[in-house]
């Protein structure tokens, strides 16, 4: 498991401490990187794990990061809360080096955080853990009639969907017209 | 994940937050009946489920006068099914939408007047898409109607007569499906005119090395002597259970090969017979001695000791109906 702790939003990341990785120490010693998401608590992580993720590897190997620089330069993913940042970085060193199961039971039930945990990993290129989780949206709605579904994933109804096009439409005439409005204002 | 201020994580995000890529992933994991629910939530649900092809390992639609079923298998696994006494609109409607949407391993037809009287499935466009179809039909309209409603690409053809039923086998051979798939074949035909006219079709056709067919008659002697007598002269070697005539390309020979071994003699019937596009170069060393192999394939349970097991499990009681609106 990745070691964490609570980091503040000042400009430098916290110092992470470090636990041991496994019992089983690798012989080469392993390189780690450290990321962390918008709660800033950085999470050290080792390159082993981050190959899951096709984007962070990229950054890896385009930056060529010494571990003094790694450890300094935290990759910031502000778009991804804390705790679901927690969660990728959990499944990658859970599946560090091993084929990956066909089934994943480890994954959020609750919808809400399944669906945020869903945009992060698109968002990290993650591919194996992308397939399990849109699996499990699918579940989400197994054998339900259109009704549920629309509750479950609050679908809103053709109808509110233009009600609030409308509206979208309306607020951006207004706005308009006031930027028109301050824009005379400010040529007189 | 977006817009929220708090590092305490409000979670609001669901389903119509995700972007389309990645309801596309999710829907692709759906099973049908519940793609079918999620397309009756609104607009934007349809039109991206109904962008999405879904493959089926097998379909199988049948029907009488009086009502119309379907079943379709994912992976092997029951998926869906439906069965409907109103035979007019729904299970059209339902089965024009799996044309548009659907690409099958395996399709399967039985059905006797059911669907050529159907006015929506006779206007109907779209097309089904499959590897491998088989027909188990009561009279020739269904066949050659169904084999229009197939796009290009198909592999195998499988038609099974009932022998107290009259079949056109011209009507048949007209279908250009027909006419360019690398394997086909009739189950209990009743005529003796299927190799001589399948034969003489390959060679107006200039058919492709490897294209074979496959007939089993069940009760007319014959067939043999007809081709023999059809083709007299362009007959290139000949025994008791082969004959090799040349076609009009220097390169393709056809081979008609009969059924006989120690378990199918002369006399028997049904009778099983092969024909095949092959090489001109091909020597009678190569040819294909067990003969069992190949009459298995059109009649598996020929052989007692054939295994006729079905690969697809039995589904459960589970409510079949489906939401399609």
């Amino acid at each position: 498991m990745s070691s964490t702790e609570q980091g503040t939003s000042s400009a430098a990341p916290a110092e992470p401490t470090t636990a041991p990785e496994s019992a089983a120490a690798p012989e080469v010693p392993e390189s780690f990187y450290y990321v962390h998401g918008k709660d800033k608590v950085v999470h050290k992580v080792s390159a082993g794990a981050l190959q899951h993720s096709a984007l962070i590897h990229g950054m890896i190997s385009n930056l060529g990061y010494t571990e003094e620089q790694a450890k300094a330069n935290p990759f910031p993913f502000e778009n991804i809360d804390g705790d679901i940042l927690q969660m990728v970085v959990d499944w990658c060193n859970q599946h560090k080096g091993k084929p990956t199961p066909p089934e994943d039971t480890n994954l959020p039930k609750q919808k809400e955080k399944l669906f945020d945990l869903v945009l992060a990993v698109n968002y990290l290129e993650i591919k194996e853990l992308l397939t399990y989780c849109c699996k499990q949206v699918a579940m989400m709605v197994k054998g339900k009639s259109p009704e549920e579904i629309r509750e479950i994933w609050m679908i809103p109804t053709d109808a509110e969907d233009e009600a609030a096009e409308k509206e979208a439409k309306k607020r951006a005439g207004k706005e308009a017209a006031g930027e028109t409005a301050a824009a005379a204002g400010d040529a007189k | 994940m977006t817009g929220k201020s708090s590092t305490d994580p409000i979670y609001d995000t669901n389903w119509p937050d995700m972007p389309p890529e990645i309801k596309l992933k999710c829907i692709r994991k759906l099973k049908f009946r519940d793609r079918l629910s999620l397309r009756c939530t609104a607009k934007a649900e349809r039109s991206l489920v109904d962008s999405q092809k879904i493959d089926f390992t097998k379909g199988m639609f049948w029907g009488t006068d009086k009502f119309l079923g379907l079943m379709l298998y994912r992976d092997n696994h029951f998926d869906v099914g439906k069965c409907s006494a109103d035979i007019k609109e729904e299970p059209f409607k339902l089965m024009n939408y799996i044309k548009k949407v659907g690409v099958f391993e395996n399709l399967q037809f039985t059905c006797g007047s059911s669907f050529t009287d159907n006015q929506q499935f006779v206007t109907d466009i779209e097309l089904f898409t499959a590897r491998q179809i088989e027909f188990d039909v009561y009279n020739n309209a269904n066949v050659v109607a169904l084999l229009r409603k197939m796009k290009d690409g198909i592999e195998s053809i499988k038609i099974d007569f009932h022998i107290e039923m009259e079949y056109s086998l011209d009507e048949i051979l007209a279908v250009s499906h027909v006419q360019n798939v690398p394997y086909w074949h009739i189950k209990d035909y009743n005529e003796t005119d299927s190799l001589r006219k399948v034969a003489q079709m390959w060679i107006d056709k200039n058919s492709e090395v490897g294209c074979t067919f496959q007939v089993s008659i069940e009760e007319k002697d014959g067939s043999f002597e007809v081709f023999l007598e059809h083709f007299t002269d362009r007959i290139v070697s000949k025994n008791e259970k082969r004959v090799r005539i040349h076609t009009n390309h220097p390169d393709r020979h056809i081979l008609l090969e009969r059924g006989l071994n120690d378990y199918v003699e002369d006399d028997d019937f049904p009778q099983f017979f092969r024909l095949l596009v092959i090489p001109t170069g091909m020597k009678e060393s190569e040819y294909d001695e067990n003969c069992k192999e190949w009459i298995c394939k059109i009649d598996p349970e020929y052989y007692d000791d054939h295994d006729s097991e079905s690969s697809f499990e039995e589904h459960d009681d589970e409510d079949d109906d489906v939401d399609f609106r």
